[in-house]
């Protein structure tokens, strides 16, 4: 997951969120630094030292429903200071579609690549899944490596 | 008519569809699912030996048309029919189409049906077989005016319903003249529009009453037993939420004299198979005076809590008395173990006013713990339709105490996460906290007096840090751009499963 700061709002409460780069999260005004781990279809065990609760979450990114311990949450996500610039920002960004393991890379930095052309393959619950280019274009930022564990909706590469 | 049965034809959908399915395969005989346009992916079809298309999604169209199931036992070679409840399950119409058609059907005769359908004769029936019954009418002149009249004969508050009616629709509680007129057209409109029959009956509402109902079985070689009580007095509107057995307010004597009056009204009609005779209980122990509220002939929503205490199977008993079999247990043999409570999981909101939700579930994990059963018509991925009752699942925990039952449910629904559409899961268990059910001194008004605070304290519900972590931690990126086909399927989750590989 990449790393940053974000605010989640739900019912008019707004909480500051910083993800570091080794991917745990800090909520503003608590002591305790979470480590998310996704187990497959929504579920994620969120761990702080020997204190861990298993938590549910569906939705798109930006408005998340959350189960944990018998409550429903809606918590609404967004980058902190680019709120709407978000979703035009990353346009030409591919999002992992659910939790998995990033399998192979198969393009580098600066290679071109045509519409439909696998560019990577995750792999999830024993079942793999070749990402596609979606249009003709040039890989330019690559955000994920072989191995690495990512969420659903995390940014694996950029095309321009 | 009667003899072995071979092939059933289930006419409902949902749990329970699926409950009785299950039933006929454990006893050897084949199922046929019937199915709205709507349900065509339901559970209960893909559950079933055989499975036939009834017609488009609303109810009329589909599960409550008597030519339509008709046509479909006929076509799928059934010689049986089961009505589940709600639907056509207390339509003495389709009881009789169902023998005319030469096919058994599971439940009482047709006229027992009529009989305890129609209020007065209903109430008639229990005042001649002994029962109590609590004063009211059904004016011949169904004018708001002579509506009114009734009202004023037996008093305020009274309740105002549909004679046709059941499940608290076409229901209302009037405590004084004003808004009088109002609540008789609302009771018409919505029984109109339930039972196609705006008939309305009206009775006086009693204090503080409970709602306790007794389990009945009869069969046609002369026996009627009864399976003790349930206790449904958690209710939102005259819409059952939590229902137990035993009751927490029943003595034994009281117990063994509601049982009996329940069984000697079954005898006295001529009752076959499974049905409830529902009574309001007025006051405590001994001294409690409980009142004929009306008879259920069809199986209910809660058997499950009365087969958890008494260890049968209401549904096989159901089927084998409808194959001409006498009843599998005598009164003697039959007797109450440990306690348990059933929690139906409904897809509502509770924060806004208990609408009904529709959608999909994106997320459904059943919790497997000891002593918890749960009967539910959905899956991971099931769509939950607007067309009809919104029930997903019932949550019933077993146990040797009430507490421990209460505690088991608690644990269990704190782990049945649902997410894609609204649940009343965090209301149940606001209801199962509180102390005035955790005393077991619930009435029937008890919701309708604390839903709101109860609400209100969910609401104001702070989301844990974890949930926070969680929903920031996976929500991180934008929406997957994979392909466009991918990008058209992301609105539908699932869809996204076609193209893995296992």
């Amino acid at each position: 997951m990449a790393a940053g700061r974000f605010v989640a709002s739900e019912s008019g409460r707004q909480h500051a969120v910083e993800v570091d780069a080794r991917g745990e999260v800090t909520i503003e005004g608590g002591e305790a630094t979470w480590r998310v781990t996704a187990m497959g279809g929504g579920e994620y065990d969120v761990v702080a030292g020997e204190r861990r609760r298993r938590v549910f979450v569906t939705g798109p990114p930006e408005r998340r429903d959350v189960f944990i311990d018998g409550r429903t949450f809606t918590i609404e996500v967004s980058r902190a200071g680019e709120r709407r610039a978000r979703a035009a920002a990353h346009a030409d960004a591919l999002a992992a579609p659910m939790p998995g393991t990033v399998v192979n890379v198969l393009v580098a930095p600066g290679q071109s690549v045509h519409r439909g052309d696998t560019l990577l393959t995750l792999e999830a619950m024993k079942m793999e899944l070749p990402v596609r280019a979606p249009h003709d274009g040039t890989v330019k930022t690559i955000h994920c490596r072989e191995g690495e564990l990512v969420q659903a909706g995390a940014r694996l590469l950029d095309l321009s | 008519m009667t003899g072995p049965l071979k092939r059933v034809l289930i006419a409902n959908r949902g749990e329970i569809a699926l409950r009785v399915i299950r039933a006929c395969a454990e006893a050897g005989l084949e199922s046929v699912a019937v199915y709205s346009e709507a349900d065509a992916r339901a559970p209960h079809v893909a559950a079933a030996d055989r499975a036939v298309l009834l017609g488009p999604a609303p109810a009329l169209d589909s599960y409550l048309s008597i030519p339509r199931v008709i046509a479909a036992a006929q076509s799928s070679g059934a010689d049986a029919v089961h009505p589940g409840y709600g639907f056509l399950a207390e339509n003495a119409a389709f009881a009789r189409a169902c023998l005319d058609a030469g096919l058994v059907f599971v439940g009482p005769p047709p006229a027992v049906i009529a009989l305890m359908g129609s209020k007065p004769a209903a109430r008639e029936a229990a005042r001649k077989a002994g029962l109590l019954i609590v004063p009211g009418d059904t004016p011949a002149d169904q004018s708001n005016a002579a509506i009114a009249r009734t009202v004023s004969q037996v008093g305020f508050p009274a309740l105002i319903k549909a004679v046709a009616g059941g499940g608290g629709k076409g229901m209302r509680i009037v405590a004084g003249p004003a808004g009088l007129d109002e609540a008789i057209d609302a009771a018409r409109r919505e029984a109109a529009a339930a039972f196609g029959d705006g008939t309305l009956y009206v009775e006086r509402a009693l204090q503080r009453p409970r709602h306790v109902e007794i389990q009945v079985f009869a069969d046609r070689h002369g026996h009627a037993v009864h399976l003790f009580e349930r206790e449904c007095s958690v209710q939102r509107r005259h819409q059952k939420i939590i229902e137990e057995s035993p009751s927490p307010v029943l003595s034994a004597a009281l117990r063994g004299r509601m049982g009996s009056a329940a069984a000697a009204l079954a005898r006295a009609v001529g009752y076959r198979n499974a049905g409830t005779v529902e009574f309001l209980l007025e006051g405590d122990g001994n001294a409690a005076t409980f009142y004929f509220l009306e008879m259920n002939t069809r199986l209910q929503v809660e058997h499950p809590v009365t087969e958890a205490v008494t260890g049968v199977d209401l549904v096989r008993a159901q089927l084998l008395e409808a194959a001409g079999q006498p009843l599998p247990w005598s009164q003697s043999r039959l007797s109450l173990r440990g306690h348990a409570i059933e929690c139906r999981v409904y897809a509502e909101d509770p924060a806004e006013g208990f609408l009904p939700q529709a959608g999909r579930l994106l997320c459904y994990r059943q919790p497997s713990m000891p002593g918890i059963r749960i009967d539910a018509g959905v899956v991971e991925g099931s769509e939950i339709p607007v067309y009809y009752d919104p029930l997903i699942a019932k949550l019933i925990a077993t146990a040797e105490t009430r507490d421990t039952a209460i505690d088991r449910a608690r644990l269990a629904l704190r782990h049945f996460p649902i997410l894609g559409i609204r649940t009343n899961v965090s209301f149940l268990l606001a209801v199962l906290d509180h102390p005035r059910f955790r005393e077991g001194g619930v009435d029937t008004q008890f919701l309708d007096r604390e839903a709101a605070t109860l609400v209100e304290a969910e609401r104001a519900a702070v989301p844990p840090a974890e949930a926070i972590a969680a929903a920031v931690a996976g929500a991180d990126g934008p929406r997957p751009t994979l392909t466009d086909d991918a990008t058209a399927a992301s609105a539908d989750p699932w869809s996204l499963l076609d193209g893995w590989r296992n």
